[in-house]
């Protein structure tokens, strides 16, 4: 059979399938996360790999799921965390073709311990009310900035950039803590964490 | 310009971070990493029975509660440290509020400025999350008795609530043993939270107290977790219960053991 005897209205709804499909299959694909990203510290473990996505006019909104590995140290066994974080970095400043720095990321992360010990809410053996906060739920805010090298095209494997960055937070606990106490220095509320985001597209 | 402002902005900010960077680094606030003294209680239990050794008077102030009131709790230091008619520091429970790690570590960090040696007990809020293993790592053991002269304090983990039946809270076993050990003449009990508390465990509180009066010569017991200056005869047998205020009312227990089996107590504002 010859392609000019198919019915138009079969072609018709080809068509309509194929379109469906195409616009099914980019919607998916906007979940494949555009970058990895490791961290060090930053109350939410030793260290935290995940990725995210990057979105904006300018890229210039993230998005990070991270997974923490934490130590036993002292206590009966070590831990993972989860952490959801979103960054924003309002500003490029272009240093030269290969370089560009973010001079200012600021952004807020939630982390929760995957532990049995930690509770969202206090559990029933407690009378009503006994423990108004959540062990497990830890609210991080920061600003930080970073420093982008841009790979050349031809010597790229995984990745088109790579980030370096710090960041200065805090937790809920740490600022709760030192509410109506005036002996306490600054490095007492504040927390150092350094990273990598290798972007992949 | 842009150049400018960061080769500016970026290396001073870098060199005021890295300078201070150890500091800085947190894992997590129940991570249980542990800088600086641990084994407090052991430390400072051996610097009493050494001290108190054949003194025919003791006296000691007790606070509790101390929470997150760390400006109240430096006050506390200073004003002990100004006197030196006191032979050590007994701290109730309640180091903490949520129980994190680096909150042991500053009420450590305060009470170590005593010029007089400190045991601090384990208190409810000091059981949250890795609380017990921080508890554990800095001061040591849950239960644990002392000789001071001739008394003996017999300090009980008594924050039932918090272990959910996973350990005996109060341990009978570890009272049995202090029981038992008739070194001293008289005895003081001394606990976070006492018999009819919200995190005692009360089908046991008679049972409790019966055990604490096997205690050779018990002149009485100290608590802390209701956050207000109590004196009970509880039981209604002449033990009295005395119960510290939380920290924030500014008021410690001093109390004066003398070896013939009187005490005596005074509430000091500070």
């Amino acid at each position: 059979m010859s392609a000019d005897t198919i019915p138009s209205d079969s072609l018709k709804s080809l068509l309509r399938y194929r379109q469906r499909i195409t616009r099914m299959q980019e919607r998916w694909q906007r979940l494949i996360p555009s970058y990895t990203k490791v961290q060090y510290a930053g109350n939410m473990g030793l260290i935290s790999i995940g990725g995210g996505w990057s979105y904006g006019r300018n890229r210039q909104w993230e998005t990070d799921l991270l997974l923490g590995f934490l130590p036993k140290y002292d206590s009966d066994a070590a831990k993972a965390t989860l952490t959801l974080k979103q960054n924003f970095m309002p500003w490029k400043w272009h240093l030269s073709e290969s370089f560009h720095i973010e001079p200012l990321a600021c952004g807020l992360y939630i982390n929760t311990v995957l532990h049995n010990d930690f509770w969202v809410r206090q559990p029933d053996r407690y009378p009503k009310g006994y423990y108004w906060f959540s062990t497990r739920i830890r609210t991080n805010v920061y600003i930080g900035q970073r420093i982008t090298f841009k790979i050349p095209q031809h010597k790229r494997l995984f990745a088109k950039s790579v980030t370096a960055f710090y960041e200065i937070s805090t937790c809920d606990y740490y600022i709760l803590s030192h509410v109506g106490n005036s002996g306490y220095p600054l490095h007492e509320l504040i927390s150092l964490s350094f990273g990598v985001k290798l972007q992949i597209f | 310009m842009k150049k400018l402002k960061f080769r500016q902005l970026f290396p001073l900010l870098l060199f005021a971070l890295f300078s201070t960077s150890c500091e800085l680094i947190d894992y997590h606030p129940y991570d249980v990493h542990i800088s600086g003294t641990t084994d407090v209680n052991a430390t400072n239990i051996a610097r009493i029975e050494n001290a108190c050794k054949g003194k025919r008077q003791i006296r000691v102030a007790v606070i509790g509660d101390s929470h997150r009131w760390y400006d109240e709790l430096r006050i506390f230091v200073k004003n002990i440290n100004n006197r030196n008619d006191i032979d050590f520091v007994i701290h109730d429970g309640d180091i903490s509020e949520y129980g994190y790690t680096k909150e042991f570590l500053w009420t450590r960090d305060i009470l170590d400025k005593l010029n007089v040696p400190y045991v601090a007990l384990i208190g409810n809020h000091d059981c949250l999350g890795t609380g017990c293993d921080s508890y554990n790592a800095v001061f040591g053991p849950t239960n644990f008795g002392f000789v001071a002269g001739n008394i003996k304090f017999v300090c009980v983990n008594t924050n039932a609530l918090e272990y959910d039946y996973s350990e005996p809270i109060p341990d009978f076993n570890f009272l049995a043993g202090q029981v038992g050990n008739n070194i001293t003449l008289h005895s003081v009990g001394v606990m976070h939270a006492r018999p009819g508390d919200d995190v005692f465990n009360n089908n046991v509180a008679g049972v409790f107290h019966y055990y604490l009066t096997q205690l050779p010569g018990l002149m009485c017991c100290i608590n802390g977790h209701g956050h207000t200056l109590r004196h009970d005869d509880l039981m209604g047998d002449g033990v009295i219960y005395h119960q510290t205020a939380s920290l924030d009312d500014r008021i410690f227990l001093l109390f004066t053991f003398n070896d013939n089996g009187t005490y005596d107590y005074e509430e000091v504002t500070f």
